[in-house]
């Protein structure tokens, strides 16, 4: 039999039962579009996540004291809280040496209260050098960012938030050269970022205080060493090339010659975001999984519906194989019906799926405003259609082989 | 072209054999028109079955032109069905749902006649039974008379060299069994081998030869001359 003649028989037989054929195909599209809408959210949240990591800057590479952990998901000990000491002023001057390095920012971190008159707020705060505005893109809307000489002479200036300036000053009056009290030494605001948000290692740029990083380092800390270098790469230069050479330079300046006893960890923005990537990939494949158990529900409704129409066609089957058709004839004609019904049922789910995704981004960035990234995958269109012909193969072939090694006079018999 | 030699067939079910055929033989000549008859359980519709390849025998030889069906596949056996015979059923065994055209056309779908030539064919077979004005109907929408019409241009479709009828005017009244058995005889008069089962000896009579089947083996076995005054009496 021609497969031209085997498609014509097999649609005429599905569309003499549409609403059967619809209904049976029903599992099939809710399988198929759930996969495909779930597919879509969990890429939508990956592209958002991975582009505000790489909102920081894309050849950073960041330098944390303490040695690294063995486990990609665990975090240095640094951030755990723990004091490590290592990261000190000469790994600066020495990677500020380094050709492959364009800029070195170091950092110091703290908790403190910003006070402006009767107002008063506990903020982060950040002790920097000018590089830090550089490093991590940060621009200034109102006043101006403090200068190399400010840091040089420990000068008592201060860079805030947009968020904080707000909270501090209300709406009308201008933040720019007012005096405000951190952890109750007198800063004088130089400069308000443009915009806050979410920066790197979470922090609440909104909110943040960035003084030069001498004042902070002796006067509210206390300490001469960093809890992070900020390092952005020549571009010039690969930035695995860089990372390599500031682990050589730390190592010498650290006498450490067993790489398994480095005091430092140093993470590019590649790493993270093949660890976020990881992440965001895991959670979507396992919300595409549960999706997938519908599928497998939809199949065995085809299977059912083939089952019974396999019994319901015995006498057709018997007289089709009286005039001469042959056990793969029939049972051909079966499978083709089945996977017609899955494909057809997979197309659908994939319009469907489609049109659903639209509206979860519209009503998400209509109605809630957030800057939500529409991801439509082909990897997922391409998974449905493969997934819905292959059920169509897998739960046709039993009802289809039944239907193909029917005797012929029971067949014709059959009442 | 047709012979059986002690063809025999049981059928086993729940421990009980049941034997339909008990040792069968005879011969039939390509362009002899024979009908088949016997009481209900005398083994005539399990013969024709045999003789038609929808059924296997359990002992004894069969050969349909000089070929023994136990040397042929199932394959083989469906691929002689379509091209080489032609079914009438009693119960018509249309699909109900397409049209006439669509019916006939169904044997060649399993043919390896090219589908440029279909058309011609379908439409000549359908003509042949005198329905060119129903080709676009739906089988469910016709009488008894001509759905057996139709079957028979399903049976004619493959231009095949014998034709078996199952009781082809048992649902049938006397009138539009008639025209199917005119029918019948055109056909044979153009030189195709027609088998026939009945148990109606007025339908038997239009052939030149009955053979009498009775608890499974040939009870006789005549030639006789068609008889006009049963056709008249049943027009």
């Amino acid at each position: 039999m021609l497969y031209k003649d085997a498609f014509k028989t097999a649609t005429r037989s599905l569309t003499h039962g549409k609403m059967r054929s619809i209904l049976t195909m029903l599992g099939i599209v809710i399988g198929i579009a759930s996969v495909i809408i779930l597919m879509s959210i969990g890429q939508s949240a990956q592209n958002l996540i991975l582009g505000q990591v790489q909102s920081i800057g894309s050849n950073l590479i960041i330098i944390m004291p303490g040695a690294p952990t063995n486990g990609k998901f665990s975090s240095p000990a640094s951030s755990q809280g723990i004091i490590i000491t290592s990261l000190q002023q000469r790994d600066v001057d020495d990677l500020q040496r380094e050709p492959s390095v364009m800029a070195v920012a170091p950092e110091v971190r703290g908790q403190a209260s910003v006070v402006y008159g009767n107002n008063n707020v506990s903020v982060g705060y950040a002790g920097a050098t000018t590089d830090l505005f550089e490093v991590s893109n940060l621009t200034i809307g109102k006043g101006q960012k403090f200068s190399k000489s400010d840091v040089d002479s420990a000068n008592h200036v201060a860079v805030i938030g947009p968020d904080l300036a707000n909270t501090l000053f209300g709406p009308s009056l201008n933040p720019i050269d007012k005096t405000i009290r951190v952890k109750n030494i007198s800063f004088r605001v130089v400069g308000v970022l443009s915009k806050g948000g979410t920066g790197a290692f979470g922090v609440d740029m909104g909110n943040l205080v960035i003084l030069p990083i001498t004042v902070a380092q002796k006067q509210l800390l206390g300490m001469n060493y960093f809890n992070v270098i900020i390092a952005k790469a020549n571009p010039n230069y690969d930035i695995n090339f860089a990372k390599s050479r500031i682990t050589f330079s730390l190592r010498q300046n650290h006498g450490i010659t067993d790489p398994n006893k480095d005091d430092f960890t140093i993470q590019t923005q590649a790493d993270i975001l093949s660890l976020l990537g990881n992440i965001t990939s895991i959670l979507t494949i396992f919300l595409a999984a549960i999706a997938s158990i519908s599928l497998v529900v939809g199949g065995i409704g085809i299977m059912n519906i083939m089952l019974v129409s396999v019994t319901e066609r015995t006498r057709e089957i018997g007289l089709r194989k009286a005039v001469g058709a042959t056990n793969n004839d029939i049972l051909q004609q079966f499978l083709i019906e089945s996977v017609l019904l899955t494909f057809v049922g997979g197309v659908i789910g994939i319009l469907m799926g489609a049109i659903i995704v639209i509206l979860i981004y519209f009503v998400l960035s209509t109605f809630f405003s957030i800057g939500w990234v529409f991801a439509f995958p082909i990897s997922a269109v391409v998974m449905g259609l493969v997934v819905s012909g292959v059920s169509g193969i897998a739960f046709g072939i039993y009802p289809a082989r039944k239907a193909g090694k029917k005797n012929p006079i029971d067949a014709l018999r059959y009442e | 072209m047709i012979e059986v030699n002690n063809l025999k067939k049981e059928y086993l079910e729940e421990d009980v054999t049941t034997k339909a055929l008990r040792g069968v033989t005879f011969s039939i000549e390509q362009g002899e028109f024979v009908s088949i008859m016997g009481p209900s359980g005398s083994g005539k519709s399990t013969l024709l079955h045999i003789l038609s390849f929808l059924d296997r025998p359990t002992g004894g030889s069969y050969k349909f032109q000089g070929k023994s069906i136990d040397d042929m596949t199932d394959r083989e056996l469906a691929h002689v069905r379509n091209s080489d015979m032609g079914f009438v059923f009693q119960s018509f065994n249309l699909l109900s749902r397409l049209t006439v055209y669509d019916n006939v056309e169904i044997p060649l779908l399993y043919s390896e006649i090219p589908s440029a030539k279909r058309k011609n064919l379908v439409e000549e077979a359908i003509k042949s039974v005198g329905l060119e004005d129903k080709i676009y109907t739906e089988a469910a929408r016709l009488s008894g008379g001509q759905k057996q019409r139709v079957a028979i241009a399903r049976a004619l479709v493959t231009d095949p060299n014998v034709i078996f009828a199952d009781e082809p005017t048992g649902n049938l009244d006397s009138q539009s069994g008639l025209q199917v058995m005119e029918i019948f005889e055109a056909l044979n008069k153009k030189g195709r081998t027609v088998i026939l089962v009945t148990h109606e000896t007025q339908t038997a009579e239009f052939a030149n030869r009955i053979i009498r089947i009775k608890d499974g083996v040939v009870e006789s076995d005549k030639a006789i001359i068609a008889n006009q005054h049963h056709r008249n009496n049943l027009k």
